[in-house]
């Protein structure tokens, strides 16, 4: 019972005067916000902003210099828990001899500990994340013999085992085609009924249609006073050049246009 | 064949070499995968030639100190574990470039070697010739050799299944494996120690310089032709059985250096697996498109 009541009060993530960095590079400086339990919360910005530097620190991958970040209360290190991770794909080796079941079992490993073997609960749940990224017949297959769309639906899946309460997801949609884009979000947009969801991604145009919370990074983070608002100003700021070069065309209020369905979604692309 | 030849079977020191050969296998097999598919050939290596420094400082205990008990091998582990935990020490891992200090060690493991060997007087102690123990003289493996190996083969057997998950996310996904609580620099430095352990079984067999051999191609053959990390050990273990065994008998036959004749069957097959998988991967229909 007092999780219930501890869960009400408190943020999913609560991020507060946060500075990352790197030996003498500084990549995040004095960053503060919160991210509500049921958010599907994007940060957009541009490549080396800061984006997954930030993700990693939520993670508790690398330590912060200074302030503070809580997720329900705890530490990053104690939350890993209640957190899945979905890295840039790009970062795996195709060549490693491994299946799809094998990479979503390994989902199971924060649960099941130092014991050697994977329970029949954990197979039972590995078939559930699959099953529900709608990737189950392809459990026996090597992971290079997966699209760039199906190898994302397998990270997912991983992440998703453990039954998290947040889910984070750095670039989800790189390297992916339109389509399968369309699909992972409305696939994600579903997921957000139970789970809080924490974005990053340089694709504006994208990410706008699907958030219902957004704030830009680079180095600083940049959020309009209503956070469900993506603004000429904070473009600007992030991207440091006029917005009309990066955005041809964005609106005002982009996440309110995406209730009416006629909206074009290309419009608020981010066109380099 | 002729009688004589088969006689020879008859041998301990024969028999010997068969299970030597035997123990080598499996534990090339199995860490030699991890190997590959961590991309640690290199830190292996390096691993597997500081022993020679070891080696050489056993014999000079022994012939200085009259520590007769002290094997070479034990000696070589000594060296090869300390190497594992010198890479493995935070200092070195976060201020220095790992190639850089691996290229060091490596070295400097083989010059101690040749400095303790050359202060050691051959009239007074018979040792093994440098030759032999760089590149391997499986028929001069005597029975403490094999209790040693055998040691350190059910070592790496056990803390392999006991790890086999764990050092499965590590080797796949070190961030991963971070965030599934799994401590990863004590599994990094366990995946060390394991090939430390493997390097000492390898040396008698095909010795300090062709150790890296043992420990990559097997598993490079296997890993051409399955798609799952525990069928690529298993794969690698018969790989290495039979070129071992192959190359002892070649070897044996034909009167040839053990060590280079193993490792040169190793060879023959690696570039014939290379060439025949286009057409095995056809016939299975599911083929790995990357090497």
């Amino acid at each position: 019972m007092p999780m219930v009541v501890k869960k009400m009060i408190e943020p999913a993530i609560d991020i507060k005067h946060v500075t990352v960095g790197y030996n003498a590079d500084t990549v995040i400086e004095d960053i503060t916000f919160k991210i509500d339990e049921g958010d599907f919360y994007g940060i957009i910005g541009p490549n080396g902003g800061g984006k997954s530097t930030l993700l990693k620190a939520i993670l508790g991958l690398i330590p912060t210099r200074s302030g503070s970040i809580r997720i329900f209360g705890s530490s990053p290190k104690d939350a890993r828990g209640f957190i899945g991770y979905v890295p840039q794909y790009a970062e795996f080796d195709k060549r490693f001899p491994i299946s799809v079941w094998d990479v979503v079992l390994m989902g199971r490993r924060s649960v099941r500990g130092l014991y050697p073997f994977y329970s029949n609960e954990d197979k039972q749940q590995a078939r559930r994340a699959l099953k529900k990224v709608q990737m189950l017949d392809f459990k026996k297959r090597h992971i290079s013999e997966l699209s760039g769309g199906q190898r994302q639906r397998i990270y997912i899946a991983r992440a998703l085992v453990s039954n998290p309460r947040i889910l984070l997801l750095d670039e989800p949609t790189a390297s992916v085609d339109k389509e399968m884009q369309k699909t992972i979000y409305d696939f994600l947009t579903e997921l957000n009924k139970s789970i809080t969801i924490v974005l990053v991604t340089h694709d504006i145009g994208v990410l706008s249609s699907y958030v219902n919370r957004v704030s830009c990074l680079n180095r600083f983070l940049f959020t309009h006073d209503d956070d469900s608002v993506i603004s000429k100003d904070m473009l600007e700021a992030a991207y440091q050049c006029p917005v009309d070069l990066i955005a041809h065309g964005v609106p005002h209020r982009v996440l309110d246009d995406h209730k009416k369905p006629s909206h074009d979604k290309n419009k608020g692309a981010v066109k380099k | 064949m002729s009688d004589s030849f088969l006689s020879l079977f008859e041998l301990a020191f024969v028999q010997r070499m068969f299970i030597a050969a035997f123990l080598a296998s499996i534990s090339c097999g199995i860490i030699g995968s991890f190997v590959v598919v961590k991309r640690i050939v290199f830190l292996s290596g390096g691993i597997a030639h500081t022993t020679f420094g070891g080696i050489g400082l056993a014999y000079f205990l022994q012939y200085t100190m009259g520590w007769i008990w002290l094997d070479p091998l034990l000696g070589a582990l000594m060296f090869a574990v300390a190497t594992a935990f010198i890479m493995s020490a935070p200092l070195v891992k976060d201020r220095l470039r790992e190639d850089s200090t691996i290229g060091v060690l490596w070295v400097i493991g083989m010059a101690l070697g040749v400095q303790f060997l050359q202060g050691v007087d051959r009239s007074v102690l018979v040792i093994q010739d440098p030759v032999s123990i760089l590149f391997g003289n499986i028929l001069l493996i005597n029975a403490r050799d094999v209790y040693i190996m055998v040691a350190l083969v059910v070592a790496i057997l056990i803390l392999t299944f006991v790890l086999f998950k764990d050092l499965q996310i590590l080797t796949f996904d070190e961030e991963f494996a971070c965030i599934s609580g799994i401590n990863v620099s004590m599994l990094n430095l366990l995946m060390l120690l394991l090939v430390a352990f493997t390097t000492v079984v390898l040396i008698k067999v095909v010795g300090v310089v062709l150790v890296i051999a043992m420990l990559t191609i097997p598993a490079a053959i296997s890993g051409l032709f399955t798609h799952h990390l525990k069928h690529m050990m298993i794969l690698a273990v018969l790989i290495g059985v039979f070129t071992s065994f192959t190359g002892s008998l070649f070897s044996l036959y034909f009167n040839l250096p053990t060590g280079s004749t193993i490792v040169l069957v190793m060879g023959v097959l690696f570039i014939f697996s290379i060439l025949s998988r286009p057409i095995i991967s056809k016939m299975r229909s599911g083929p790995n498109p990357n090497i």
